[in-house]
């Protein structure tokens, strides 16, 4: 009955960017995450048995402390020419939109992932496990989790 | 022609305030419409596409107070997509061009903007009350819009909603001058809270008695608040994963005994079981506690604990407690009303023998007389244990049964639980709202079409075997409003039966169920006045542009509803509105 997704460390489903945006954020989020989900993803985690979000959320989190996984996920985060970085739980965020809303405030400017590039606005990176650094966005939001180990937002022309 | 003048009779009807017998005297006469539609205040529409805004204003325009549903039940569980629908926006917008005096807004599982709310809070210098439930869309921006803007605020109460949390400073919106918050509710908030300007609002607000605080608030921050707040009747507590030292402990449990009027408690989640301890010395004047996210409190304590609550009359638990945990509740508890028993292990990864099975089920029935609300999460059950609790508790209004594993037989004899069910609605006649599970054939709707005549909601999972069951229920039961299916094999013989069965209804959920996409175009041909919604998998297609052998492929999820103001104009690409 499980898939994959259920022993993933983290909560949060894969689909997220459907979320209507508060209208006073400047984010331009030229992403499209559709990860339709079939029934058998549907079936297996998120919709049985019959509870709600919040209780959902509560029972993961205390299975994972209870095999010892941390659950708050904070990385630093770093503007492009900004020597000062702030640190981020990424574990209270449902996915990419809410990520780079969240930065957008934070930084006080635009911050996009992926998709068309212009110059206007900043465009967030991360550094993975390998130590490489990609741009956010192409990979579901669970998977994000598990590989991100810091966040950059560049300058647009960098990348 | 009326024997009294119209303001006697108005005076009259202001004693009047349930809105099922408000909604009858508007039928009597002309008059009576009239006179009843002009002193309305309080209205309630449990389907936001029922209607429009304009024509609730047109005909309630002393409207006060407005509660509003959006998103079909299941969208709780995931099954209908976040941008489905159900703007509170239209409404917010409509309310305040027309310069209503709203004072009260309920919404639950709508969709809002901080520009919503925003506008909200400009628009009603009266605004009194903000409740939200299972709404989403909105940031802690736009609770600041209301707290800054909102003079008059009695209540904030926000339960269950998915909150951007912007870290800001919305506590501290709250002016000096605002002292009259009776209700404030934040449990649902994850990022940090400004202790300081909690403190100082609880501090100048000497009439609250409802305060649910998020996570984020220490131990030491909730003694103070307590402290300042002797008169709280409701509190919902944050998180403390670390026992607290002595001199904490001793100075929360001094708080908590000055708080001689604390009926209600909640909370708790990600809590060291010392925490619940410090409650000890007010436990016997609870009338309600729900430590349904108490995840960490075993079962031992939490059984400390509950038998010295003889007062309860709510309950709200996971399944950790036991049997043995349900028998002391049943020995303890003789005011129960209302019981839920959530399960604490989703994927069956313990291997523990300690959660409820039907002899906890059995034994609450047996020792708490006036129950008449459960909703039960448990791995097994029999249809003994369910004819045992029908003969128990004959008073049950809403009975909720959900075994984990679907399509379990009766783990004694390996039957259907068609009995079991069949005695639950035969026995309790004022049944109002049942949920089924468990291995069940066409023949427990035979049952539920025969004796469940109150009956008003159902929800349907991994049950049946053929359309008769579905039909059973549509015309054997009178009161339906909301039937809600999932998994189950029923499909358009059952679906088009009887088409005017759904001008009774408010709506019907089918998902995974064995309707078509012809069966559903058929059925809105018949049936004008519904909106026959298709949610589909995936977003691009374009369900008219189909040609006629895709009519024969089953349609994913169908929800339908009855209206009076046509297709909707705010449907996302995943739902086809046929």
């Amino acid at each position: 009955m499980e898939n994959s997704n259920s022993y993933s460390p983290y909560s949060s489903s894969s689909v997220d960017s459907t979320k209507p945006s508060p209208s006073e954020s400047s984010v331009n989020l030229s992403l499209s995450l559709t990860f339709p989900s079939t029934s058998s993803q549907r079936e297996t985690s998120q919709d049985w048995p019959p509870i709600k979000p919040r209780l959902r959320d509560t029972l993961k989190s205390l299975r994972l402390r209870q095999r010892g996984y941390n659950t708050a996920l904070f990385v630093k985060v770093y503007m492009e020419g900004v020597p000062i970085g702030r640190k981020l739980d990424l574990s209270t965020f449902s996915g990419y939109k809410s990520l780079l809303e969240n930065l957008s405030h934070m930084f006080d400017t635009s911050v996009i992932s992926g998709g068309t590039r212009d110059r206007k606005h900043h465009v967030l990176t991360y550094q993975d496990k390998d130590g490489d650094w990609m741009m956010v966005g192409d990979i579901p939001w669970d998977m994000f989790l598990e590989t991100v180990r810091r966040l950059k937002i560049t300058r647009p022309e960098r990348c | 022609m009326n024997y009294f003048p119209d303001e006697v009779i108005e005076h009259i009807f202001d004693f009047i305030s349930s809105h099922k017998d408000r909604n009858s005297i508007s039928l009597v006469s002309k008059s009576w419409h009239k006179i009843e539609r002009c002193s309305r205040k309080r209205v309630f529409i449990g389907n936001c596409y029922a209607i429009n805004p304009e024509r609730l204003i047109q005909r309630f325009p002393s409207l006060r107070s407005l509660t509003l549903k959006g998103k079909p039940h299941f969208a709780d569980f995931n099954l209908v997509p976040h941008e489905w629908g159900g703007f509170v926006h239209p409404w917010i917008v409509a309310l305040a061009k027309a310069r209503v005096g709203l004072e009260e807004l309920r919404l639950k599982r709508m969709v809002v903007s901080d520009e919503s709310l925003e506008l909200l809070s400009r628009s009603f210098s009266s605004f009194k009350s903000l409740v939200l439930v299972s709404c989403e869309g909105f940031t802690t921006d736009g609770l600041a819009s209301v707290a800054a803007n909102c003079r008059h605020l009695r209540e904030l109460d926000l339960q269950e909603n998915e909150i951007d949390d912007h870290r800001g400073q919305w506590l501290n919106c709250f002016p000096e001058s605002s002292t009259a918050l009776t209700s404030l509710n934040f449990s649902c908030l994850k990022g940090e809270t400004n202790l300081a300007a909690l403190e100082r609002l609880v501090a100048r607000s000497p009439n609250l008695e409802s305060l649910k605080v998020n996570r984020a608030v220490p131990l030491d921050a909730l003694t103070r608040l307590m402290s300042c707040a002797p008169q709280l009747v409701d509190l919902g507590v944050g998180s403390y994963e670390n026992e607290p030292d002595q001199e904490s402990f001793m100075k929360l449990m001094a708080a908590i005994k000055k708080c001689t009027e604390l009926r209600s408690l909640s909370g708790f989640s990600e809590v060291a079981p010392l925490c619940l301890t410090a409650f000890y010395p007010i436990c016997q004047n609870l009338t309600s506690l729900n430590l349904s996210y108490a995840a960490e409190i075993q079962g031992n304590h939490l059984i400390r604990f509950i038998q010295f609550c003889k007062r309860l009359q709510r309950l709200w638990i996971l399944d950790s407690i036991g049997d043995k945990g349900l028998e002391v509740v049943a020995s303890t508890c003789k005011e129960l009303q209302e019981l839920r028993v959530f399960p604490s292990d989703l994927h069956d990864e313990e291997d523990n023998d300690t959660a409820v099975t039907e002899i906890g089920l059995v034994a609450i029935s047996a020792g708490c007389p006036k129950l008449h609300s459960i909703l039960y999460f448990c791995k097994q059950m029999t249809n003994a244990a369910l004819i045992t609790v029908a003969k128990n508790c004959p008073n049950f209004i809403r009975f909720r049964l959900c075994i984990l594993e679907p399509n379990k037989p009766d783990h004694t004899t390996s039957q259907s639980l068609d009995e079991g069910f069949g005695a639950i609605v035969q026995a309790c006649k004022g049944l109002r709202r049942l949920s089924v599970s468990g291995l069940l054939t066409d023949k427990v709707f035979l049952y539920i079409g025969m004796y469940a005549e109150q009956l008003e909601m159902l929800s349907i999972a991994f049950a049946g075997d053929t359309d008769k069951g579905m039909l059973y229920v549509l015309n054997g039961c009178k009161k339906m409003r909301k039937l809600e299916i999932r998994d189950s094999p029923f499909g358009n013989a059952a679906l088009l039966a009887d088409v005017d069965k759904y001008r009774t209804m408010r709506s019907l959920w089918m998902s995974s169920c064995e309707v078509t996409l012809g069966g559903c175009k058929r059925l809105a041909r018949n049936a004008p006045w519904l909106n026959v919604e298709i949610i589909n998998e995936n977003e691009n297609n374009d369900v008219m542009e189909r040609n006629e052998e895709d009519e024969r492929e089953k349609v994913d999820r169908l929800y339908l509803y009855r209206t009076v103001v046509g297709a909707r104009k705010d449907a996302p690409p995943c739902v086809t509105i046929l």
